[in-house]
């Protein structure tokens, strides 16, 4: 051996002494990716995916009762359970990944807004195929919006049968897909809990990116663009999210509370808390950044419930307090998306790479 | 390298990273470097698996390396968000091999043209290529001495703590000593693994080193075929008697040593082995020459054989200003950007000004709609908030919104406007 070995490795074990002596003795907290992977796959991604499909099988149910017998009463029923499917969609669609990546599943059922003359050209025509790219934002969850909530919608229920098709087809179309995601995701679950690397390909990292993806797709799609972020500060009401039921902050709520869920592990079907990215962050000794991201959670829910009004009046009445939310979630933003990623260790991108 | 392309064209990256993008971040002097269109962009990589075929057999040697640099670096050129160390390492690499002559013994073009056989060959011919790979590791050594690194152990404690699944030593991975012991033998190891392989006594002993080191980084650590790269390169190390022997082994070889006297290296290779040498030198060096944190600033930062130092993650907001109303709208990069483009421009200062002019081009002369408004763009101001988190500390403000972007200078002086780095 000789001397600069002899150097290194004496520097090394100076160095080794000193780092564990000087080891903080407060406990942090236990953690694994393999226990959150399990948690999010048992208890808030399956529950999610089967509350999903309860709610799409009785608005499919309601319909059917409608169609039979299409007055304004039964209409009001199926608006209401497309109301509370659409909302569990909020629930669902932070997972864009595995069956649900998978079966385009996200686009399928989230895309807006619609495209009326599209949709009003398929039921003129009689023919279409609902499952091509171009009809993409002719199908879905928010076609109904169009479809049931229209001025007049009864009246073109019952004076055109081809109106009642295609929305009967639209809801097919719904339930079929959200019963194959669903148990695909049963199928898909194992190997899910198991994919804790760091590649960009696994669970853990798919997991994370899309969190942030979809945190940031409610702050542009469901805020941003429609009040003018987007358009020079002109507001864009054709850009609102279920502009004829008018509950686009309906939405957008219960949107940021999935996230704020997921954030902390809870289960959205029992309330039942488990391991979520703060428990990781705790493990991390990332504290400040966890009170400052639950925080600001908080204070965008807070903000959320300040509005009385939907979000259309609330921009003709409004815009200052709209604009504030928007500033809110825009800070939250740099935390989840800068501060928490870079703390795991997971790199933000939708590709995979070749290396540093 | 084979191997290395045809894993770029099996993983479709030559789709995503050279036909999709719409725009192309081009190295400052470079800007003439341009992609081809649409699938003719796969052409320079089929030339090149023919060339890479052609120098491994031997055939046509001299054709395929200069056909391989030529395609490897138009390409590495093309756009900056992809660069790589190793990348750069190759081009370097094949360079010099258009001036070795590799062909003159076991090969394909010997059979062909027997007059340019040697079993010898000039000292330089190995010698610049141990010259190479010396500045690779030593470079990254000396990269290696700052206080994130040796006193913080970052950002090495980030990346092995998301280890922590890893059966029997994950649970160690997550320790701060494991941290402090990856990132001082890295250093260690980086700064003195070259003397120990040149030395004949310590050589075996040092390469298992080399195989077990970048094995474990291989292992750990998303790097691509950089591992592999530098496990067989520095075979190059080894006497000329150790490759026969293996030559031997493989049944490759007549042992007829016929030692051909070789004329003397001419004043013009001398001179431009020179040049190259000093170059090497002196192109990782010139982040001297700025003032700042160079991880934060990454002003003389690229070829410089900095690897796996930095965890930066950032969040860049552009905003379009029209000067005449005041009024502002924020930009989706992604529809200018790919995923990768996006994400390299929000901590690079130099791409960071490069897409602000992108952005300009854009919107320069448009007349804007929106509902029953027209805005007509003249010359606007292109403004970003950018907010980045370097090896583990919390996010803080890389560029103020205050900046106008366009006026400012794309050249390679400090830049003022990037916020000061706060511990």
């Amino acid at each position: 051996m000789n001397r600069i070995q002899r150097i290194s490795i004496l520097l090394v074990l100076a160095v080794v002494s000193m780092a564990s002596s000087c080891n903080k003795p407060e406990e942090t907290p236990e953690f694994d990716k393999a226990s959150l992977l399990v948690n999010f796959s048992d208890n808030l991604i399956a529950p999610s995916l089967s509350m999903l499909k309860m709610a799409v099988d009785q608005m499919e149910a309601d319909f059917v009762e409608f169609q039979s017998n299409p007055t304004q009463a039964n209409l009001d029923v199926l608006r209401n359970s497309w109301k509370e499917a659409y909302l569990t969609w909020q629930t669902v669609k932070p997972f864009d990944f595995g069956p649900i990546r998978d079966y385009g599943f996200k686009a399928a059922t989230g895309t807006y807004p619609s495209d009326t003359a599209k949709i009003e050209s398929n039921i003129a025509v009689g023919s279409y195929t609902l499952g091509s790219a171009s009809n993409i934002d002719a199908i879905g969850l928010h076609s109904l919006d169009f479809l049931l909530h229209r001025a007049d919608a009864l009246s073109y229920f019952t004076g055109d049968a081809n109106y009642m098709t295609y929305t009967s087809d639209v809801i097919a179309k719904l339930k079929s897909e959200t019963d194959a995601v669903t148990s695909a995701w049963a199928a898909y679950a194992p190997t899910f809990k198991e994919s804790t690397g760091t590649e960009t390909t696994s669970g853990f990292s798919q997991l994370v990116n899309e969190f942030n993806r979809d945190y940031e797709l409610v702050k542009v799609a469901k805020l941003g663009i429609p009040i003018g972020k987007q358009s020079l500060g002109i507001q864009m009401p054709e850009y609102l999210e279920a502009r004829n039921s008018g509950i686009a902050l309906d939405l957008l709520r219960q949107n940021v509370l999935a996230l704020e869920q997921y954030y902390k592990g809870n289960s959205f079907s029992t309330g039942q808390s488990g391991v979520g990215f703060d428990d990781y962050l705790l493990h991390l000794e990332r504290s400040a950044l966890d009170g400052t991201i639950a925080d600001n959670f908080s204070a965008i829910l807070a903000k959320v419930d300040s509005f009385s009004g939907t979000m259309e009046n609330e921009m003709n009445s409004n815009p200052q307090g709209l604009d504030e939310l928007y500033t809110l979630m825009q800070g939250q933003v740099v935390s989840l998306k800068t501060d928490m990623t870079s703390a795991f260790g997971v790199l933000i991108t939708y590709q995979d790479n070749d290396g540093d | 390298m084979l191997f290395g392309i045809s894993r770029f064209l099996i993983n479709g990256w030559v789709e995503q990273l050279y036909i999709e993008p719409t725009h192309y971040f081009t190295y400052l002097g470079f800007d003439w470097v341009r992609p081809l269109d649409g699938n003719l962009m796969y052409a320079p990589f089929i030339l090149m698996i023919i060339a890479s075929i052609s120098i491994m057999l031997g055939m046509f040697y001299r054709w395929g390396t200069v056909i391989f640099f030529i395609c490897f670096t138009y390409i590495e050129l093309l756009d900056k968000s992809n660069y790589l160390n190793h990348y750069y390492f190759v081009s370097l690499v094949s360079f010099l091999m258009i001036w070795v002559p590799a062909n003159a013994r076991f090969s394909i073009d010997v059979l062909l043209m027997p007059s340019i056989k040697r079993s010898t060959m000039r000292q330089w011919h190995s010698g610049i290529i141990k010259f190479q790979l010396s500045v690779v590791y030593i470079f990254a050594g000396i990269a290696k001495v700052n206080s994130d690194w040796l006193f913080e152990a970052q950002p090495l404690k980030t990346w092995l703590q998301a280890h922590h699944q890893i059966p029997v030593v994950g649970g160690y991975l997550q320790q701060d000593w494991a941290a402090y012991l990856f990132s001082w033998s890295g250093c260690i190891y980086d700064l003195f693994i070259v003397f120990f392989l040149l030395s004949a006594r310590f050589r075996p002993f040092a390469y298992f080193f080399v195989v077990f080191f970048h094995l474990v980084t291989w292992y750990l650590f998303p790097i691509g075929v950089f591992p592999w790269v530098m496990i067989f390169s520095t075979l190059i190390f080894f006497s000329d008697h150790f490759h026969e022997g293996i030559l031997n082994r493989l049944g490759a070889v007549n042992s007829r040593k016929k030692k051909t006297p070789l004329p003397r290296p001419r004043k013009f290779v001398r001179t431009a082995l020179l040049v190259y040498v000093v170059i090497q030198l002196l192109v990782p060096m010139r982040f001297l020459l700025y003032k700042g944190d160079l991880f934060w600033n990454e002003e003389g930062f690229q070829f410089s054989w900095r690897v796996m130092l930095m965890h930066k993650e950032g969040h860049a907001t552009f905003y379009l200003v029209d000067k005449k109303t005041g009024r502002e709208s924020e930009i989706q990069n992604s529809d200018f950007l790919t995923p990768t483009q996006e994400d390299q421009m929000a901590t690079q200062p130099d791409m960071i000004l490069q897409y602000a002019d992108i952005l300009r081009e854009h919107y320069d002369g448009q007349i804007l709609e929106f509902g029953d408004y027209k805005f007509p763009i003249d010359d606007p101001e292109i403004r970003a908030e950018i907010y980045v988190s370097l090896n583990g500390r919390p996010s803080q403000l890389f560029v103020d919104k205050k900046h106008d972007l366009t006026k400012l200078p794309y050249n390679l002086a400090h830049r003022e406007w990037i916020e000061t780095l706060k511990e």
